[in-house]
């Protein structure tokens, strides 16, 4: 089961209230779609400079696996506050730790009430992905 | 059966070629669609994330782009090139980026075959034409890669943005001057020209995925992209981004 304490979203993206700001990262479904176990095949992620102000939907970064290029997506509108820079050094860690150590940024975000009504918690992004899988 | 788009845009120059096919990922478009196509002049491209100085043949070359696919540098010629764009959740491309290689894969492997060239996935061979150092797609494989006679003859990468797919690929007819180390076509099959491979092509993606092709030119606004975007391509601040 994946943590229950934050939201998911249809293009595997998470998102944690963390104070007054919000953490981002991609899903392990996410991670697994590019790079199918081996985690030798994430070969580089970009990722933005802190202050930057993204709309939701906004593409804020891109991540290389050994035979795609994929754009990274913000579900929160709001301004970048922090960015996990080990992530940039060291992508194994999203294949280890996509839920915690590997969250990829910090936005403040826009308004308060961030989440969305397509924004599902982990036991419907459960189910969302045991139907992708099946498809 | 599915009815896709059928562009062939043969001797194109090389920030056309790129603009062209970020047309193809970008606009919105009612059926996928397969680009074949070659290049001319022929041209070196870097992929979107390598880093120019780790490509040595840069320097050497007349003329470079830079893909908005990753993966090695291709020196484009003496070889076809086939673009694919579509939804990502096409049936082809649903699920993890590996097994729509294989999918792709295997039809081009079909198409091969119609010369008498025995391409199979590289799995755990070691390849002789490995060389990882220059930065060249086909001097660096992986067990996805189409080979044979161990030397990989296939290179391709895909692009995911918008819910959307652009898939490159390159399928080498010989060795070129800065791509010495491929796979050849035409060792097994002389002659053989990017035309007839790109109607073999054709047929094995008709034969494979029941897909009814209709052969038509670029749109307007396809062209008109094209066009404004080549010279981004091919510029130095793209070219040297990283």
């Amino acid at each position: 089961m994946r943590p229950d304490d934050r939201k998911y979203t249809k293009t595997h993206e998470w998102v944690k209230r963390s104070g007054d700001n919000v953490l981002i990262g991609i899903t392990d479904f996410a991670v697994q779609e590019l790079c199918s176990g081996n985690e030798g095949d994430l070969v580089y992620c970009d990722l933005p400079e802190p202050g930057r102000v993204l709309e939701a939907g906004e593409t804020f970064g891109e991540i290389e696996s050994v035979k795609a290029v994929a754009d990274l997506n913000t579900p929160v509108a709001g301004t970048v506050a922090e960015v996990n820079v080990a992530i940039e050094e060291h992508l194994e860690i999203l294949s280890k730790d996509p839920f915690q150590e590997g969250w990829m940024l910090k936005i403040t975000p826009k308004t308060k009430n961030f989440e969305t009504d397509d924004m599902m918690d982990a036991a419907a992004y459960e189910e969302f992905v045991a139907s992708a899988e099946t498809h | 059966m599915e009815t896709w788009r059928l562009l062939r845009t043969f001797d194109g120059p090389a920030g056309w070629n790129m603009g062209l096919d970020e047309a193809l990922l970008l606009l919105p478009a009612e059926r996928p669609t397969l680009r074949l196509y070659t290049w001319d002049p022929p041209a070196l491209s870097l992929g979107y994330f390598q880093r120019a100085a780790d490509v040595p043949a840069l320097a050497r070359v007349p003329r470079a782009v830079r893909r908005l696919t990753g993966g090695g540098a291709i020196h484009h010629a003496e070889e076809l090139t086939f673009s694919i764009a579509l939804p990502a959740d096409h049936p082809l491309y649903a699920g993890p980026v590996r097994e729509s290689y294989l999918r792709i894969h295997a039809t081009i492997a079909r198409a091969l075959e119609g010369l008498g060239v025995p391409a199979s996935p590289r799995g755990d061979r070691p390849l002789a034409s490995d060389r990882p150092s220059g930065g060249m797609c086909f001097e660096d494989s992986c067990e996805l890669d189409l080979v044979w006679g161990d030397r990989k003859g296939v290179g391709s990468a895909q692009r995911r943005t918008g819910g959307r797919i652009l898939h490159h690929g390159s399928i080498k007819l010989s060795p070129s001057e800065f791509d010495t180390q491929v796979a050849s076509i035409r060792s097994r099959a002389p002659g053989t020209t990017p035309e007839q491979l790109a109607d073999l092509l054709r047929l094995a993606f008709e034969k494979e995925h029941g897909i009814e092709f209709t052969e038509e030119s670029p749109g307007p606004e396809e062209l008109s992209h094209a066009e404004e975007r080549a010279p981004h391509f091919t510029s130095d601040a793209f070219l040297r981004r990283r």
